[in-house]
């Protein structure tokens, strides 16, 4: 059970001078699963590993329980890691993989076969405790890495990509497992995924990165409903939010034909801002179709069953684009189809520099 | 009726349909084959046609240092063999010279992989010079240590020996078998060193990396994790490594010469026949049982090294 604190911890590789992660600050709670989510190079995983101890923290500092452990080794910070391959000790049997770091601490074979017999009930590996890990399935190898984490009963669970070399079905169903196991051992976790859709399903928080700085830290919701920037609104949610660039004309913005509706204090930053630049967001499901609004063409229709998706041409100060339409409930729509659309949610206006304009 | 027509029609073509397609598979089979023929003769040409006159030759008295004519003498080469002392003190010099070379190249060879086996600055030129005793020609790595290194007057070893106070060895003469070991070791360690190199390369990092989290320290990383892992390399390297050691030649004649102490198959065969010895047809018997002890021993270590190998895929 642990706090985990980042203060401005920074991580620059040899030879680079743009820091991995840089100056991060984050608080997480005792008991909180924190996900840090972000593109491919945004820093997560090294984020992650600094916290492990693998990487070196160059400035700043990582406490757990208020106890600094920027300098110290792995094996000196009681956490434990479930790696994206697993990284099974292919040589031992799955207890023995299972009971490793026990054995290293030096807990006698009795009591660590029953704390390793312990954990293999909660994870329903115990007809599989003699077998090498080579003789496993791919869902069965995550679960001895989960298990081999768990048996230590650590302060914090470092979780790099762990359901990322499942496939699909075992992946969301692993996801559902993963979330109530944390729930009910109570413990902190650090999770890092690529996959938004995972980071919102399983984070009472989530962390947003991009080229190693931290842009929004906030529950899922809170991150769906006000993004702070550009940038966390295009890349949480799926299908992703619709950002149309635009212009401020007579102190009014206008977007695919659509005048936008602004609250007073939204109204107030836009006229304040010098640029005239500004981006609109809407998500998918804040667009209709109806008989009022803009024409356009559909050029894609995904139909998912429960929803869909209609990917309608429109026209846009002078040229073309393309917004995404989310029908509810399956729709007749098809290709070639003219229709209107018009807005009937929340709109996030996004200024020169990318920021969300307060409301 | 036309069911009964049609049925035959399909039995004759689904005939010919199989024919064909044995046809384009014998086919494919050649293309495979053929490239690899000439080699094949080749080898056949220069090994096995040579072995068969050696089992000729070991079924006969021939000798060259008498007028004799070449005489059939059946099993009597072969029976005589126990009896042989020379030959029996051989062979003991083979299997302890081979022996301590590969136990001693190996755990000097995985000594300086794990060394090298870390990022730092020089790395590829420090592994360029530890490479380099395998490199040179075995006649001039005997000469070498006879003359710089073991002998009793010039030689650095026994200058050293000199500075603390003790008086000089000839070290190829009180102890030859030992000499020639070492310098069998400083040969081949280099050659176990890179198969050992490959094999901790080929590591997972974040299998090491976990264990580190796990909390194991670095000697208990390399025995829990790595050395597991190493095993079907070591065996490689001793397999390779007995296969030549076992046929050494040079070092003894350049460091030795004939000396009871340190004399091995090979060179007690190359004595007998065209060493001076002249005796071909017992000669040749020596070799055709060096050459089955090799086969048994290989094939042991190759069954050994592949089932490890199954066993890791």
């Amino acid at each position: 059970m642990a706090e985990v604190r980042y203060e401005a911890a920074s991580r620059i590789y040899p030879g680079s001078e743009i820091p991995a992660v840089d100056s991060l600050n984050l608080d997480i709670e005792d008991g909180e699963l924190l996900v840090l989510v972000g593109p491919s190079g945004s820093g997560k995983s090294t984020a992650l590993r600094m916290l492990a101890g693998l990487e070196t923290v160059n400035e700043g500092g990582i406490f757990i329980n208020d106890v600094d452990v920027t300098l110290k080794p792995p094996q000196d910070r009681d956490i434990a890691m479930v790696f994206q391959n697993y990284a099974l000790y292919p040589s031992m049997t799955v207890a023995e993989n299972m009971g490793f770091a026990l054995k290293q601490s030096g807990v006698p074979k009795a009591q660590r076969m029953e704390q390793v017999r312990e954990a293999a009930r909660i994870l329903d590996l115990e007809p599989y405790l003699d077998r090498k890990p080579k003789n496993l399935s791919g869902g069965q190898r995550q679960r001895v890495a989960m298990g081999r984490a768990i048996v230590r009963s650590p302060q914090v669970f470092l979780m790099d990509e762990p359901l990322s070399n499942l496939d699909a079905k075992l992946r969301v169903q692993t996801r559902t497992e993963l979330a109530d196991l944390q729930a009910r051992l109570g413990v902190t976790m650090v999770y890092v995924t690529h996959d938004q859709v995972e980071a919102m399903t399983m984070g009472h928080r989530v962390a947003v990165l991009k080229d190693g700085i931290l842009q929004q830290v906030d529950a899922p919701r809170t991150l769906y409903n006000a993004p702070v920037n550009r940038f966390v609104a295009g890349f949480i949610g799926s299908p992703a939010m619709n950002l149309v660039d635009t212009e401020r004309i007579d102190g009014s913005l206008n977007a695919i034909g659509l005048p936008i509706e602004l609250s007073p204090g939204v109204a107030a930053a836009v006229a304040a801002q010098s640029e005239p630049e500004f981006t609109v967001g809407v998500r998918p499901e804040h667009l209709a179709v109806g008989s009022e609004g803009v024409d356009g063409e559909v050029s894609v229709v995904e139909a998912l069953g429960s929803e869909s998706f209609l990917h309608v041409r429109v026209q846009h100060q002078g040229g073309e684009t393309i917004v995404v339409v989310r029908e509810s409930g399956q729709s007749d729509i098809a290709r070639g189809d003219r229709l209107k659309i018009s807005i009937n949610g929340p709109v996030h206006i996004f200024g020169a520099d990318g920021e969300r304009l307060a409301d | 009726m036309s069911t009964a027509v049609t049925d035959r029609t399909d039995t004759s073509s689904a005939t010919s349909r199989a024919d064909e397609v044995k046809r384009l598979e014998r086919r494919e089979g050649w293309k495979r084959r053929l490239p690899i023929l000439p080699a094949l003769i080749f080898t056949i040409l220069v090994t096995q046609i040579p072995f068969l006159f050696t089992l000729f030759y070991s079924l006969t008295n021939w000798r060259l240092d008498t007028p004799d004519p070449r005489e059939f003498v059946g099993l009597e080469n072969y029976g005589a063999l126990p009896d042989d002392k020379f030959f029996r003190d051989a062979a003991w010099v083979s299997v302890q010279m081979t022996v301590m070379a590969v136990l001693f190249s190996l755990i000097v060879g995985t000594l300086l992989a794990v060394l090298l086996d870390r990022k730092f600055f020089g790395q590829g030129f420090v592994r360029t010079l530890l490479i380099t005793p395998f490199l040179v020609m075995p006649v001039v790595a005997g000469f070498m240590w006879k003359t710089q290194m073991f002998n009793s007057t010039f030689g650095v070893i026994n200058w050293f020996i000199n500075l603390f106070g003790f008086e000089s060895i000839e070290f190829a003469t009180r102890y030859p078998l030992a000499s020639v070991v070492v310098v069998l070791v400083w040969q081949w360690s280099p050659f176990m060193m890179l198969i050992v190199l490959a094999g901790l390369q080929g590591q997972d990092q974040s299998v090491l990396e976990a264990a580190r989290v796990d909390g194991a320290t670095s000697f208990g990383i390399f025995r829990q994790i790595t050395f597991p892992q190493l095993r079907p390399f070591l065996e490689l390297g001793t397999l390779l490594g007995a296969i030549y050691l076992i046929q050494v030649y040079d070092h003894i004649e350049v460091i030795v010469g004939g000396q009871p102490g340190a004399k091995n198959l090979p060179f007690y065969i190359a004595q007998r026949s065209i060493g001076g010895g002249n005796r071909f047809g017992l000669a040749s018997s020596y070799s055709i049982i060096v050459v089955i002890a090799s086969i048994i021993i290989a094939n042991i270590g190759l069954r050994v090294l592949s089932n490890l190998l199954e066993d890791d895929s």
